[in-house]
């Protein structure tokens, strides 16, 4: 793939090129593989009125709404999880601080409907979940039917097309050929639908190492509008094959979101206080890094591959 | 090393929970203390159970506690990694024969709500309290063959009807669920911090089937908000082994999933690192 296009830029204009503010946004990734390194970019450059569309999304989420980023989430899940509650996403929707965020809320299987009526190109698709629930009665984009063939009711969801999807991966090609290792979520689905897909990946590999492993790639680089090597993207969050949950930092940041000053203080010190991701990490310390690397790799590693020290 | 005959409520919880786990299960397994029940299930007498994950892990054998429904070791050894979509689409084609899922409010009918607590003058768009929303609870509560709730017994929480119905349980009773186009048979079991409640086979209301060490049917009346019925068969819980324990223990040293409140602790990062790598040193998998 010599003559492929190279679509490699660097975050800060990956995101002030592709999210104007009141576009819709999705993430890859739940929990694991979601890209925080672009949450703080989406914050640092202040974009406003963001629709988030989402199955769950957890930390990432969290950072957008705490950020005065979003003016509504069509979603299945925001929380924290483990370590503690969304306080940022209850004090948006409780008291409409930053701002008021309108949710239209479904479950996970329906959102995973959703990104796939709009991967196969079709205006909805049928699902035998969200019958009978109070889900139906507050979203409109729900509709219930009897199936024509004569086996009952069935719910319908209509398609999502996110103006721009982030998708954090373990490795890709400079035209964005992207290998994802570990649970894929609803990952091809979401690039397929979305009108304009940024990889943003651990490392960037030459398109000869993706040939190896064929099966591996989820997302072929003709989907792909961008890519972006952020090695540590979903820090505190997991990378499966790469790192594990940094737990203390996560809870340091729940603990900050107990109060709106709290969080505050929080993001002047970890995203307005630190002009990228090197300096991010850098604040956090190589030492710190590597012993998160470490947890993962004495247990998991991709095999047959070797996965590149970016560390010491 | 470690004192097997005390026990928590919350490890007391795991093991009942695991041992609902059968070795010809396919099982969903939901956050919270479900994601410690499954890997004690498949550590001791439930070896053959595929453990399934919402992320897409399927069959995962690790020696890490997932923290997630979709951290890294929910692929860890696993037999697959798929697909949310996937998972989901298994579940709903019938391949899934247990969930396990949470709720912050329940019915008498076994209906969850996970997404809003209206309070006073509340609305939809702005509630007393907003909850997570469904995730993947919703999917499993309509399309797994059959289901188990975990709940803490709290008085006005146990209540005649949920505020929102979030995840259906047995609607308002027998033969609404199949009405409703719902394809699973609906919860089977609550498990809680005081006892275990089960569901009557003809009204499909819960009533009380067992009863953990310290706690009188009077206890558990004064938490249901509706007249509960108890079993004429009342039985008193089987405490943790010692192998359940050491399971528990090995995987979660530091009570993440089974400690209470974890982000009012105060651990270093180094604590943090040391416990969890010998946490996961001291395990080895026999696969």
């Amino acid at each position: 793939m010599k003559d492929a296009e190279d679509k490699c830029m660097n975050l800060e204009e990956a995101v002030s090129r592709f999210v104007c503010n009141g576009c819709s946004v999705a993430y890859g990734g739940i929990a694991g593989r979601e890209p925080m390194a672009v949450s703080y970019e989406i914050v640092r450059q202040r974009k406003r009125d963001l629709t988030f569309i989402t199955d769950t999304t957890v930390d990432a989420a969290e950072i957008l709404i705490a950020g005065g980023c979003l003016r509504r989430v069509e979603c299945a899940y925001i929380w924290i999880g483990v370590v503690g509650v969304g306080h940022n996403y209850r004090r948006a929707v409780e008291q409409g601080i930053p701002n008021h965020l309108e949710v239209q809320e479904s479950s996970n299987y329906g959102m995973s409907m959703r990104f796939m009526a709009g991967a196969l190109g079709l205006p909805f698709m049928p699902v035998k979940s969200l019958l009978a629930s109070d889900i139906i009665a507050h979203n409109p984009d729900i509709k219930v039917i009897d199936d024509p063939y004569g086996s009952g009711p069935i719910a319908l969801v209509t398609a999502a097309h996110p103006d721009v999807a982030f998708i954090h991966v373990q490795r890709a090609d400079r035209s964005g050929n992207a290998q994802i290792w570990g649970m894929l979520g609803n990952d091809d689905n979401l690039a397929r639908a979305a009108k304009v897909v940024v990889i943003t990946c651990e490392e960037i590999i030459p398109t000869s190492e993706i040939r190896k492993i064929p099966n591996m790639t989820a997302i072929p680089s003709y989907c792909v509008s961008a890519v972006v090597e952020v090695p540590f993207c979903s820090h505190p969050l997991p990378v499966a094959g790469y790192y594990w949950m940094d737990i203390p930092f996560r809870r340091e940041m729940v603990n900050a979101s107990r109060t709106r000053e709290g969080i505050l203080s929080w993001i002047d010190e970890w995203i307005y206080g630190v002009k990228d991701l090197d300096a991010y990490r850098e604040k956090l310390g190589v030492v710190r890094l590597d012993k998160v690397r470490q947890l993962e790799l004495d247990n998991y590693r991709i095999p047959f591959i070797a996965t590149k020290e970016l560390i010491r | 090393m470690t004192d097997t005959k005390e026990y928590s409520i919350a490890e007391l919880m795991g093991a009942v929970v695991a041992r609902q786990i059968r070795n010809d299960d396919v099982a969903f397994i939901g956050v919270g203390i479900p994601l410690i029940a499954g890997i004690v299930a498949v550590s001791t007498h439930a070896t053959g159970a595929i453990l399934v994950y919402e992320g897409g892990g399927i069959g995962a054998r690790t020696r890490r506690i997932p923290w997630t429904i979709s951290d890294n070791p929910t692929t860890d050894n696993a037999l697959a990694a798929v697909q949310m979509w996937r998972v989901f689409s298994d579940q709903q084609r019938g391949f899934i024969t247990l969930g396990i899922i949470g709720g912050a409010e329940v019915d008498r009918f076994g209906n969850l709500n996970t997404t809003v607590i209206y309070g006073t003058d509340g609305t939809y768009a702005r509630p007393k309290v907003r909850l997570p929303g469904s995730g993947g609870a919703n999917d499993i509560a309509s399309s797994a063959l059959r289901t188990i709730i975990m709940m803490r017994l709290r008085k006005g929480k146990f209540v005649n009807r949920v505020q929102f119905v979030t995840s259906p349980g047995h609607l308002s009773g027998p033969g609404e669920r199949k009405k409703a186009g719902l394809l699973g048979k609906g919860p089977a079991m609550v498990v809680t911090d005081q006892c275990i409640f089960g569901f009557d086979d003809n009204t499909r209301e819960m009533y009380l089937q067992t009863l953990y060490p310290g706690i009188s049917v009077d206890d558990v009346r004064q938490s249901v908000d509706w007249e509960l019925k108890v079993s004429p068969d009342l039985k008193e819980v089987e405490p943790p082994t010692q192998a359940e324990l050491r399971v528990m223990r090995a995987f979660d040293p530091m009570g993440f999933i089974l400690g209470e409140k974890s982000a009012d602790r105060s651990e270093s990062f180094d604590d943090f690192f040391n416990s969890i790598r010998c946490g996961y040193e001291s395990i080895q998998l026999d696969l």
